[in-house]
């Protein structure tokens, strides 16, 4: 599984909260609501065998952490690695050379999407024997990953309940 | 020629930085403290020896106001903290040395080693025909510590998508049950010390959050200052920067 910026963030922010006391950080949460929600998106994301991010998703990582917790730098940085480590999240590289010039991806995905999404498709692309999965927020980036072929899921359809 | 120092006067910005700068944050910081005490988690990790939550008074300050704090210390408006911040960390430097000494003797004990022995080789031959369960050779070396801070931490289930929930949730009766008793690992009395220390960590912790609610209260009083910073102009979503002093 290749994990965005967004569902990084919820399953770190739902953990500060009712784990940790960070109560402050609740209205940082915009997907997972409730413990069953919680439950839900862990049991899904623990169904894959192997999770790896970008680098680039780190970086928009770190802008959330300075915009959140001004005066907390370290707490949070510290819950967020603290949670890569727990979740033995893998972190790659797509290098930006590699995203302009690569057929699929291109000058034209960075410039609609930004490097970020272009990355993450990139890992899509590099795992894509394997089946991987990415789960993501965002959902643009979800349209153009359909588009191109590659497995996606919206964390909304994840975190809700299934009938 | 010295002059004499007076009390602060009314709305005195020097009180406005400790209340904001030093009672505000650390009250945020012994309220989460003890909601993780009051569920016997110390949020301790095995590889820093240190709780992740749980710090000396002084680290709940902010490195750019701890010209306040050590103002707040020194006025004789706020005697008695200082001692009492002491009392917390020398209560705090106790129980990571009594959880570093509880971890250690586990994973040396033999029963403790022979029932992570037994529970991995089991373990191992799940991980053959269940892809979700994985299983390397490294497992051998870092799954007894991370199982000793989990049981220092008193742990119960692990979140599905965490790397040793599997292998937790599926063992964890076997050893969480020894825990209570821990005669079989020979860790009994390490445990209950441990257990003391916690105790008298939560014990302290509740009475200074207790006396700093009050002193908080009477500074507001006193010299007629809000308990936190009034946002001027800014929307009250922006709650980051409302709190940032």
């Amino acid at each position: 599984m290749i994990l965005d910026t967004g569902p990084i963030r919820e399953m770190v922010t739902f953990r500060a909260v009712a784990e940790y006391g960070f109560e402050r950080l609740q209205e940082e949460l915009h997907f997972i609501t409730d413990p069953e929600s919680y439950e839900r998106s862990s049991q899904f994301i623990g169904s894959f065998r192997s999770k790896t991010t970008s680098a680039s998703v780190v970086a928009e990582l770190n802008y959330w952490i300075r915009r959140t917790e001004p005066a907390g730098l370290e707490r949070l940085w510290n819950r967020v690695a603290e949670e890569f480590r727990e979740m033995q999240m893998d972190e790659e590289v797509v290098r930006l050379v590699d995203m302009a010039s690569a057929g699929e991806l291109g000058l034209g995905m960075l410039a609609k999407l930004g490097s970020v999404d272009v990355s993450l498709m990139g890992l899509a692309l590099r795992h894509a024997r394997d089946g991987a999965l990415l789960l993501t927020t965002d959902s643009p980036l979800c349209g153009e990953c359909e588009r191109a072929g590659l497995h996606v899921s919206h964390f909304q359809d994840v975190v809700l309940p299934r009938d | 020629m010295v002059p004499d120092v007076a009390s602060p006067p009314q709305h005195s910005k020097r009180v406005e930085a400790w209340v904001y700068a030093v009672l505000n944050p650390v009250i945020e910081s012994l309220q989460r403290e003890i909601f993780l005490l009051s569920k016997g988690n110390l949020s301790w990790r095995f590889y820093s020896k240190k709780c992740e939550y749980i710090h000396p008074i002084r680290d709940y300050v902010g490195l750019a106001q701890r010209p306040n704090y050590e103002d707040f210390l020194g006025d004789p408006l706020n005697t008695g903290f200082a001692e009492k911040y002491a009392a917390h960390d020398r209560a705090l430097a106790e129980v990571e040395l009594k959880a570093s000494q509880f971890s250690n003797g586990l994973i040396h004990a033999g029963v403790f080693v022979r029932q992570m022995h037994e529970s991995l080789e089991e373990y191992r031959l799940l991980a053959r025909t269940n892809p979700l369960y994985r299983y390397d050779e490294s497992l051998k070396g870092t799954l007894p510590r991370a199982i000793a801070e989990l049981l220092v931490n008193r742990i119960e289930a692990l979140p599905e998508h965490y790397g040793t929930a599997k292998f937790w949730n599926n063992y964890r009766n076997k050893f969480d049950v020894a825990v209570e008793e821990l005669e079989p690992y020979g860790e009994r009395q390490a445990f209950q010390a441990l257990v003391q220390v916690r105790e008298a960590l939560k014990e302290l912790a509740d009475k200074l959050l207790h006396d700093m609610n009050a002193h908080r209260q009477l500074l507001c009083r006193t010299f007629d200052i809000p308990a936190a910073p009034i946002p001027v102009g800014r929307s009250p979503s922006h709650s980051a920067d409302i709190f940032a002093i």
